[in-house]
């Protein structure tokens, strides 16, 4: 887990996903093929432009690892017409809209009981007013 | 040609008394008895949870020795949820190919060597570790963001989609085998403690431990015949298809082992693999069985269960009869099985000539689907 985190620390700092230059799509997370076409001709390329949550669940079943952190508002986020699942944050159960504007921000998501390291990942919150700018 | 010649069950349940060894030498024993044979030449063992929950490894090779089959050949196979049917594949090819003649399937799974949480973060390994499974998804939150976008899209109440568990559980009722054998009613289904919002305890599986086991053989023995068995693999998460609600890798599997949707129409009984309310939903649409948006009235007008369309998981299904992950599978071919055979004893589908398993992990990284045939 602690190496895996690191390995992918890019990835889940700055929201780096893939673009096919064969076929044309972008997708989260990053992945040295194209799991659309399977071209080897995948370029990182960083998810930008408007978030808004498609869909999302409150998840109260969770692993011992997050039981401080439940509820969990787990969401479907559509950027910049990419869609990947992350958590949404700053924002409590009843103020959760499908639709709703968003913007990234980097946010803790677990605490490792036994190593007590804390990792860090982009979660979601509500865009908060005028443009925004994506919260990095 | 594969027929199957014996099929054993235990009940699905927190067996906090008996261990994967125990729970497989029962359902290999009752398999074995049934089959009426003396040996087996080659062991395939459908697991998934176990490896992180009891912790053994080479379980083919530890189990042959504990099931009284030292020295026969033997292989474990794990593909999560569909582990079951996975192993059906690997046995199905060693028979088709003439490398075995008399193969012994066990699938075995534990579920509660932990509580709940611990196992909750076992399961969230059958999704994308590195993707999805990054998050705290636990084991119900990519289904229940499915589970609202689909009543979203399709404007269907909290209440309808509750069909589906108030059906599975009248099924399960009469299932000797089935871990939850009560009826509830949609309304205390929709009603239930929140597991992840829109999903309420009543739209998921519970947790429990079994194991199932099957003997087939090359050749023309047995009432019953594997016709097809075939996969697909498909993406990571739902986020990457265009519909998260459409599974391709099912779709992809169904259009391998040759069924158009007539065909499927035409099946007398389905196992299919409803690990969620939505799954059941998800799955039926993708079919095309139901029209997109229709299956939750379509269940509520009896269409699968006598009304004309293919009777489906009168076992329960995974929702009420239980689903011990790579265990499951197993579960729905020998429950298929003694449809078959005009046995089974719960709901039956009288004069029932073919049946169709569907096994998915998680929402469709791996999809499998078996057709069984009466001889
Ligand atoms: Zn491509």
């Amino acid at each position: 887990m602690i190496t895996r985190h690191w390995r992918r620390r890019h990835n889940l700092y700055k929201l780096v996903g893939s673009r096919c230059r064969s076929c044309g799509r972008v997708f989260y997370p990053y992945s040295q093929r194209c799991i659309y076409c399977g071209s080897r001709e995948v370029e990182q390329a960083r998810l930008e432009g408007d978030a808004r949550l498609v869909s999302y669940s409150i998840v109260y079943s969770v692993s011992d690892e997050a039981k401080y952190e439940a509820p969990v508002i787990l969401g479907m986020v559509d950027i910049g017409g990419v869609k990947v699942i992350a958590e949404l944050t700053d924002v409590s159960p009843g103020e959760v809209e499908a639709g709703m504007s968003l913007e990234p921000v980097l946010r803790r998501v677990t605490v490792n009981g036994e190593s007590g390291l804390i990792y860090y990942a982009v979660k979601f919150r509500p865009r908060l007013g005028g443009s925004g700018s994506g919260g990095d | 040609m594969v027929g199957i010649i014996g099929v054993g069950m235990t009940r699905i349940n927190r067996h906090y008394g008996k261990g994967l060894r125990e729970l497989a030498l029962e359902a290999a024993s009752s398999a074995v008895e049934d089959a009426g044979v003396n040996g087996v030449d080659f062991i395939v063992v459908a697991s998934s949870l176990s490896y992180k929950q009891v912790g053994q490894l080479d379980l083919a090779g530890h189990l042959a020795s504990y099931l009284g089959y030292r020295g026969s050949r033997g292989i474990a196979v794990e593909s999560g949820e569909a582990s079951g049917l996975a192993g059906l594949m690997v046995a199905y090819g060693l028979l088709a190919s003439g490398v075995a003649d008399k193969v012994l399937l066990v699938g075995v799974d534990k579920l509660t060597e932990y509580n709940s949480g611990e196992t909750y973060s076992h399961l969230e390994g059958l999704y994308d570790v590195e993707g999805d499974g990054f998050y705290n998804i636990g084991h119900a939150g990519i289904a229940g963001i499915l589970m609202r976008l689909y009543m979203n899209e399709y404007g269907v109440d909290r209440l309808t989609m509750a069909n589906w568990p108030a059906l599975m559980h009248a099924n399960a009722k009469v299932n000797p085998y089935a871990m939850l054998r009560f009826a509830i009613t949609p309304e205390k289904a929709a009603s239930a403690m929140p597991l992840a919002d829109p999903i309420t305890l009543m739209d998921s599986y519970p947790i429990g431990d079994g194991a199932a086991a099957l003997v087939l053989a090359r050749g023309d023995s047995g009432d019953v015949e594997v016709s097809r068995v075939e996969s697909s693999t498909g993406y990571p998460s739902p986020a990457h298809r265009d519909d998260p609600l459409f599974i391709e890798s099912l779709r992809d599997a169904v259009a391998r082992i040759g069924l158009s949707r007539e065909d499927l129409e035409k099946i007398d009984v389905m196992e299919i693999h409803d690990s969620f309310t939505i799954t059941a939903y998800m799955i039926l649409e993708t079919l095309g069985l139901s029209d997109k948006g229709r299956a939750p009235r379509d269940v509520a007008e009896g269409r699968y269960n006598g009304g004309g369309a293919p009777v489906l998981n009168p076992s329960g299904g995974l929702k009420a009869r239980g689903h011990p992950i790579g265990a499951t599978g197993v579960y729905q071919l020998a429950e298929l099985t003694l449809q078959l055979r005009g046995e089974f004893p719960g709901v039956r589908v009288d004069g029932a000539k073919r049946g169709l398993a569907i096994s998915l992990n998680g929402f469709g990284s791996s999809s499998y689907v078996a057709l069984l045939t009466a001889r």
